[in-house]
């Protein structure tokens, strides 16, 4: 434990710089840019317009960090000592305080009478971001792809784009504020958000557990120490 | 001689393809290379031996580490260095600033010792002189040394190395053979390649995979032992050669079973090797 807090202490600085920031900051402005829409226009304030834009941004912040886990050194820093999970951990840990920010400046580009209940959005921009990460995290582990970020944000985008003409009725996730369906919908948020994080915890380990099957074919005595 | 890695009975399938079938091998110190054509699981190998990839059956031991469990895994990858077929950089990384970063990954944490312990490294490759430089500018022959400078970081007792020298042009190769030479000197390196003249003047073994199994294990000697009394030249291209071209002289040297009478040739490593994957000896020699 102590040499991973040493390892991650050193690791900060290279870590910051592995992160694809160019692709985390263009969807931050372009996220910006469509919450802030209505007010460079000098629209009047719309409250299902405003809540649109902003489950937009979100996807679209989303779409930039679907590159967040995309390494080309990918193949030479896999049989490394450091875990790639503590280095994934220190990529998002690193963008989180940069994501809470840019979220927040994206709920004061709306006005305050058309802002929906922050909490709700809130947890439904979360959903969002966690499936895009949870997604990338899904496309390292089961291919050997250093940057799926293009696939990832491709899938993610069809995915955002189906999902309200395809999901039932009952199961409405995007749902306007004044919907008799807004908190069930929100409980549904809930359930998508705590899926993406149980997905995402699923796919830290590299693949090497199925290698615990091996000591039951192990030839007895075929291998020993060098010199045994 | 004690092996460092000693393997047993490796299999891997990916889909309906058995990438490695029942492969055991030993590896002592010294520079041995891994010959085999595409597709004939030799990367699969080097990836299961670098703890890159899991095999689906088997096990090895590399300095007497077992890498099925998780501590003995992690100290596999203290002794390893690897050197992918496709190294991939984070092009903005100067080339100093790279080898620090996958040496801090291989827990060098003193900044000193760790600093000190890369511009080792680089100057070993011959890039102290443009470690500063950024990857992205620098030559294809360039890179690939980082990518070797990256692998040796650490000192590790094992290297393994995927086709280092693909891409690369004479004289970057002849570089990167005396590179490969220089560190095989007091450790164990698995060179994998399509170059038959790199194993002919680096190995001290050679393997050759084929199908995803090791069809020869031997000195390069034993290799081009095999193809004695069955290189032979003629006037016309011979029609019960294995394989056969015509030369700069305007003959044709042909690999096979000579005619009676035929003009024998001396052998080289690569007509061996080429008998060799023609199945004409499947049975492993060493």
């Amino acid at each position: 434990m102590g040499a991973v807090r040493g390892v991650s202490g050193a690791l900060v600085g290279a870590v910051a710089r592995t992160v694809p920031w160019r692709a985390v900051g263009a969807g931050a402005v372009v996220g910006l840019l469509v919450v802030g829409l209505p007010r460079m226009l000098s629209g009047e304030p719309d409250p299902w317009l405003a809540l649109n834009l902003l489950r937009g941004a979100a996807l679209v912040f989303a779409l930039g960090l679907a590159f967040l886990l995309d390494d080309p050194a990918r193949e030479l820093t896999t049989p490394v000592t450091t875990p790639r999970r503590l280095r994934t951990s220190l990529r998002v840990a690193l963008v989180a305080p940069v994501a809470a920010l840019w979220w927040t400046a994206a709920l004061a580009l709306v006005p305050e009478e058309a802002r929906p209940p922050l909490g709700a959005i809130t947890l439904e921009a979360a959903a969002t971001v966690t499936l895009a990460l949870a997604a990338a995290a899904l496309a390292v582990r089961l291919t050997d792809e250093p940057e799926p970020g293009p696939s990832v944000a491709a899938a993610v985008l069809t995915t955002a784009c189906l999902t309200p003409l395809l999901l039932p009725f009952h199961w409405d996730l995007f749902v306007p504020v004044d919907d008799p369906r807004w908190d069930a919908a929100h409980q549904r948020w809930a359930g998508v958000l705590a899926g993406a994080v149980l997905v995402w915890a699923a796919c830290g380990p590299e693949p090497l557990r199925r290698r615990r099957v091996l000591r039951r074919d192990r030839p007895a005595g075929a291998l020993g120490r060098p010199g045994a | 001689m004690i092996p460092t890695v000693s393997a047993s009975g490796l299999s891997l399938r990916y889909g309906g393809t058995r990438a490695l079938d029942d492969v055991s091998l030993r590896l002592t110190p010294g520079v041995t290379g891994l010959l085999g054509p595409n597709g004939a699981g030799k990367t699969t190998l080097l990836r299961v031996l670098a703890t890159a990839v899991p095999a689906d059956r088997g096990a090895f031991t590399v300095l007497g580490h077992d890498p099925s469990t998780s501590r003995g895994r992690q100290e596999v990858r203290r002794a390893l260095g690897y050197l992918p077929q496709s190294p991939g950089f984070h092009p903005d990384f100067t080339a100093f600033e790279f080898v620090d970063y996958v040496a801090i990954l291989k827990e060098l944490t003193d900044r000193t010792a760790r600093h000190r312990e890369v511009r080792r490294v680089l100057e070993e490759v011959d890039l102290g002189d443009v470690r500063g430089r950024r990857i992205k500018k620098l030559s294809g022959g360039m890179r690939q040394r980082v990518a070797l400078a990256a692998a040796l970081v650490g000192d590790p007792g094992f290297l393994v190395l995927d086709e280092p020298t693909v891409g690369l042009d004479p004289e970057q190769r002849m570089r990167f053979r005396e590179l490969i030479a220089h560190a095989g000197e007091g450790r164990t390196v698995l060179l994998s390649t399509h170059q038959t003249e790199d194993v002919a003047m680096l190995c001290h073994r050679v393997l050759v995979m084929a199908a995803g199994t090791i069809r020869f294990d031997g000195t390069p000697a034993e290799l081009t032992e095999r193809a004695a009394g069955r290189v032979w030249s003629s006037t016309e291209r011979a029609p019960g050669a294995k394989a056969g071209w015509r030369t700069g002289t305007g003959t044709f040297r042909n690999v096979g079973d000579p005619p009676p009478g035929a003009d024998l040739l001396e052998p080289t490593l690569e007509d061996g090797y080429l008998l060799t994957l023609d199945g004409a000896g499947a049975e492993v020699a060493a």
